[in-house]
């Protein structure tokens, strides 16, 4: 049986109106998001992977547009729907969780009435009853006593408080779930609990995940499949085993080597050089200038996305 | 054996009081020295709580602790003259964490490199003030006609923290602060600006403390490590074995926690829980409500740091066959510059 | 735990900071090129690009040149010896001859305007920098040193703004014998005018002294008064501007109210004096409406325009109150 895909990106492109230029956060941008998988986007600061979360939920607001490219989930388009309709697949079909969500949770409402809030939004009318084994199964889905309910957000750790913002994500079950550095403020424990509880979830709910960060080994230990993002382009994109043991673009063979192990010591690598600013890209490939295998080709023609295999590709010359 | 800064049974705490009640230890009888003559980065790691932050606040006289003494050269701190004063902020410098906020919007970065060249008056004239600010941004990988003249926003992050590195470097102290030098700096900077500070310690002769909630990278970079949990110390040691062979429970929790770029996934087990106890009101090991291992004398005394081998110490009751931590063997116990006395027992609890 | 870098913009081509930074640096580009492109753009078209987002600010300046120029200008067509007391005819209501018509005791109101109206300003000008001169000092040493010094301080700017501030000018006012002089009363006014900017640049200093580049300026060697001089006071800059706007706009009030009451330097032309007069000789009851029109329609123009100015400042004083770009 092939597997199912739930949401596929084809050719995304989001630019920001700068008043000395347009500056391309997302360039050209494919992939497929099989039903059930879990999907990692890589990628330092200004690499564009959290605009190009925010483009999936069309949520970009001036002054940056999307220029172009579909985005389908489960067979519809997004971007033929009106505003109401996309208002209705946010949350319900597509959840977000949001950089820094748990800072971001309502400071003056009981963590029951923000998940009422989210459900009445889009038109779940429940008896109070109902509500509150509603809202219990949730909390429970995620780890959380039942008493948390009725706590304000500044009662809970930070653990808990990303683990109500989970809840939220998930209370109409969408397919899929788009999580942006959930964890990079929590400490490395609580991180452990933190992905463990998307994790059932994402098995409970039989959803698929797209993981934004830049952590690493978060990555290996967790998604299905890495993209690494590199100036707003997806530059690998790969089963993770592959992206650890043979990696294919120069940029991800930096990225893996330059990461510290607790194996060794003395076998921590930088990447020389600077990440390009968006708005003064180079010609040709964007990372042809710390690239040690850059040529003259490299320096004057963008690589093309090309197939490898089934749900792996990459943007080089040399790969 | 020179010593250079000593820390005598800190502790240090906020709020509290007859109004607002129980207040918060940040560090909790903590002794420490550093010495001078022996040059090496000590990681001092923990996670949020731990007290990291305070204690570098500390170091370098930020704040003043709420009992203790911090000592720079056998003098107190707070009893300095203007010149002991002087010597000591050119001796003990600062990374700190946020590489935008160190820098007044308002001037160019030269600013910041220029003020500390003036006020110590490190130049006979602006030729050789330049010259020496130049050499220092070198030293720390930075071309001086791609920075200086620049406001601190043309700049990135990487370059601002550097600059940061360079303008400690211009005043050639004996020990250096780091506060979280690279966590807001991107993943493949940081090695480049610890390999730095690697240099630093091995051709300048500069001590480092390193202080750091990410292991791997003190595990890269450091000689010794500290590991802090909730005020006190935990473990201490040469860093090769307290990370290979981690022997305080909370030592082990943290390194298993550490999600590794490996094919082997054994990261997601079984959801854990935070709290396997609840004790409320003890007075016992920090630890005790999280340790798998937990005894009953664990919630009735804190631990003592016991020498468990010839350069390691660890609090743990699971020890007590070792010998406690003798003020004689402190400056063996850490390869290096900084060293350990006995910590004292019975330490009153918040 | 590492978050993504929140390096911040660097200012927008026409953003107040940029403004600020021209108007402080100087309206050309920054040093040499290099990768940064964008720098190129000169300061100035930055400059007037936010000026045409700040519309308050151009405003409030364009109402307050408007006044300027008719004072300048109103020297030249106007004998400003005519606003003395008997020097034309009386209750003349406006014609060619007396665009503003005159008052009973035979004053040229046009040249009553002309005279007057920088009278007024001197008045709010002197009271509102001496003001915020000694607030801006007082509050430093407050907030920096803290300890003692703050608590004093402190104290005696809640006290004093406890008080209702006319009444003590009025007390004052009154206990001066032989009446006040344009130059006493702005040293009256000013007496009162340093309360409140004591507390709101405090305030402000309190948040700015805890910046981490504050305290790297300690570890480079900086003296108190070297820190507050060179660190903290180039960043207070927009915000003092906006507070000495406001204090001239207290200050002018403040002399107006004491005018009113006829507590003013009796002989000068100024624009609460001549409210008093209209008062006195009952003017609007006895229909010569001109009288009264035009200080206050002067009046109302010098706050409109303070007002905006006020304004325009403050969004560049004040980053959370910027539109988005």
């Amino acid at each position: 049986m092939s597997p199912h895909s739930i949401l596929r990106v084809h050719r995304l492109r989001v630019a920001f109106d700068h008043p000395l230029g347009t500056v391309q956060a997302v360039d050209d941008v494919s992939f497929t998001l099989l039903a059930n998988e879990r999907l990692g986007l890589a990628g330092e600061s200004g690499s564009g992977k959290s605009t190009l979360a925010l483009a999936i939920l069309r949520m970009i607001k001036p002054p940056g547009h999307i220029q172009g490219g579909e985005v389908h989930l489960d067979g519809t388009e997004l971007s033929s729907l009106d505003q109401e309709a996309i208002r209705r697949v946010r949350l319900a079909g597509i959840a977000l969780v949001p950089q820094g969500s748990m800072n971001s949770l309502n400071p003056v409402m009981r963590i029951q009435a923000q998940i009422a809030d989210a459900l009445a939004d889009h038109g779940v009318v429940l008896s109070k009853a109902e509500l509150a084994a509603r809202v219990a199964d949730l909390l429970r889905r995620v780890g959380l006593r039942a008493e948390v309910a009725d706590l304000y957000p500044h009662e809970l750790s930070g653990g808990m408080k990303q683990r109500a913002c989970i809840a939220i994500a998930i209370c109409l079950s969408p397919k899929v779930i788009i999580a942006d550095e959930p964890t990079s403020a929590l400490d490395v424990v609580v991180q452990r609990q933190v992905m463990e509880t998307l994790a059932r979830v994402q098995r409970d709910l039989g959803a698929a995940v797209i993981l934004v960060g830049h952590d690493m080994g978060l990555m290996a230990q967790f998604v299905d499949r890495l993209g690494i993002m590199y100036a707003g382009r997806l530059v690998e994109i790969a089963p993770i085993g592959e992206i650890i043991t043979r990696p294919r673009h120069p940029y991800t063979q930096m990225l893996i080597s330059s990461l510290p192990s607790l194996e060794a010591r003395g076998t921590m690598h930088g990447i020389p050089g600077l990440a390009p600013l968006l708005r003064d890209l180079p010609p040709g490939c964007a990372f042809h200038p710390r690239c040690p295998k850059a040529d003259a080709r490299c320096r004057t023609e963008k690589p093309a996305v090309r197939d490898l295999a089934p749900g792996q590709q990459v943007a080089c010359h040399h790969a | 054996m020179t010593t250079l800064m000593e820390i005598r049974h800190v502790t240090k705490r906020y709020g509290g009081g007859r109004l607002s009640g129980e207040g918060m230890t940040a560090l909790s009888d903590l002794s420490m020295t550093i010495d001078a003559d022996r040059p090496s980065i000590t990681a001092v790691v923990g996670e949020s709580g731990s007290g990291k932050t305070t204690l570098a606040r500390i170091l370098l006289g930020l704040t003043p602790p709420t009992e203790g003494e911090v000592l720079y050269r056998g003098q107190d701190l707070t009893s300095l003259s203007g010149e002991q004063r002087r010597d000591f902020r050119r001796d003990v410098q600062a990374v700190f964490q946020d590489p935008y906020e160190v820098y007044n919007p308002f001037y160019r970065v030269d600013h910041v490199l220029n003020t500390p060249v003036n006020r110590f008056k490190l130049a006979a004239n602006r030729a050789e003030g330049r010259e020496l600010i130049a050499g220092s941004l070198r030293a720390v990988g930075l071309r001086p006609e791609e920075i200086l003249g620049r406001f601190p926003h043309q700049l990135s992050g990487g370059q601002r923290q550097r600059i940061m590195v360079a303008r400690a470097v211009l005043m050639r102290p004996r020990l250096i602060v780091a506060d979280e030098p690279v966590s807001m700096v991107d993943a493949s900077l940081r090695a480049t600006i610890l390999g730095s500070l690697r240099k630093l310690t091995d051709e300048m002769g500069i001590s480092i403390i390193y202080i750091t909630h990410d292991l791997a990278t003190a595990y890269q970079v450091s000689d010794n490590i500290l590991v802090m949990y909730r005020a006190c110390v935990a473990e201490a040691g040469a860093v090769e074995q307290v990370v290979k062979q981690p022997q305080h429970p909370y030592t082990q929790l943290l390194i298993s926690s550490i999600p590794k770029v490996s094919t082997t996934r054994d990261w997601l087990a079984d959801e854990g829980d935070e709290t396997i106890r609840a004790i409320p009101g003890h007075d016992g090991c920090r630890f005790v409500e999280r340790c798998p291992v937990a005894m009953a004398r664990c919630a009735g005394s804190i631990p003592p740091l016991y020498r468990t081998e010839a350069h390691r110490a660890t609090a743990c009751f699971q020890f007590d066959a070792s010998p406690e931590l003798a003020p004689a063997e402190m400056g063996q116990v850490l390869e290096g510059a900084v060293a350990l006395p006995a910590p004292v027992k019975g330490v009153n609890q918040p | 735990m590492p978050q993504a870098a929140r390096f911040a913009d660097p200012p927008q081509a026409g953003s107040p900071d940029e403004v600020y930074q021209a108007i402080v640096w100087g309206f050309r580009s920054t040093r040499p090129a290099g990768p940064i492109r964008h720098d190129r753009t000169t300061r100035m078209s930055g400059f007037l690009r936010y000026l045409r987002r700040n519309k308050s600010l151009v405003l409030g300046s364009a109402l307050l040149l408007f006044l300027a120029l008719f004072v300048i200008i109103g020297h030249f067509l106007v004998d400003v010896e005519d606003a003395r007391a008997l020097s034309v005819r009386p209750l003349q209501p406006p014609s060619w001859r007396y665009p503003f018509g005159t008052d009973r005791q035979g004053r040229d109101l046009l040249a009553v305007m002309v005279a007057g109206t920088p009278l007024t300003l001197r008045i709010g000008f002197i009271a509102g920098f001496l003001g915020v001169g000694i607030g801006t000092v007082l509050a430093f040493v407050a907030a920096y040193y803290r300890g003692w010094a703050d608590t004093i301080i402190r104290g005696i700017a809640d006290i004093g703004l406890t008080v209702p501030g006319l009444l003590i000018l009025i007390i004052i006012a009154v206990s001066i014998p032989g009446g006040l002089s344009v130059n006493q009363m702005a040293i009256v006014v000013a007496s009162l005018a340093w309360l409140n900017p004591t507390r709101t640049i405090r305030a402000q200093v309190l948040s700015l002294r805890e910046r981490g580049y504050v305290e790297i300026a300690r570890m480079s060697g900086m003296s108190g008064p070297a820190i507050i001089l060179f660190e903290l006071m180039p960043n207070l800059l927009p915000y003092l501007a906006a507070t000495l706007v406001n204090a001239v706009s207290s200050a002018i009030l403040a002399s107006i109210g004491l005018e009113v009451l006829g507590l003013g330097p009796i002989d000068a032309p100024t624009l609460g004096m001549t409210l008093y007069w209209v008062n006195f000789n009952a003017a609007m009851i006895n229909g010569w409406w001109w009288w009264w029109t035009a200080p206050t329609v002067i009046i109302v123009l010098v706050f409109l325009g303070l007002f905006f100015v006020t304004v325009g400042l403050d969004e560049i004083a004040n980053p959370r109150l910027r539109k988005s770009a």
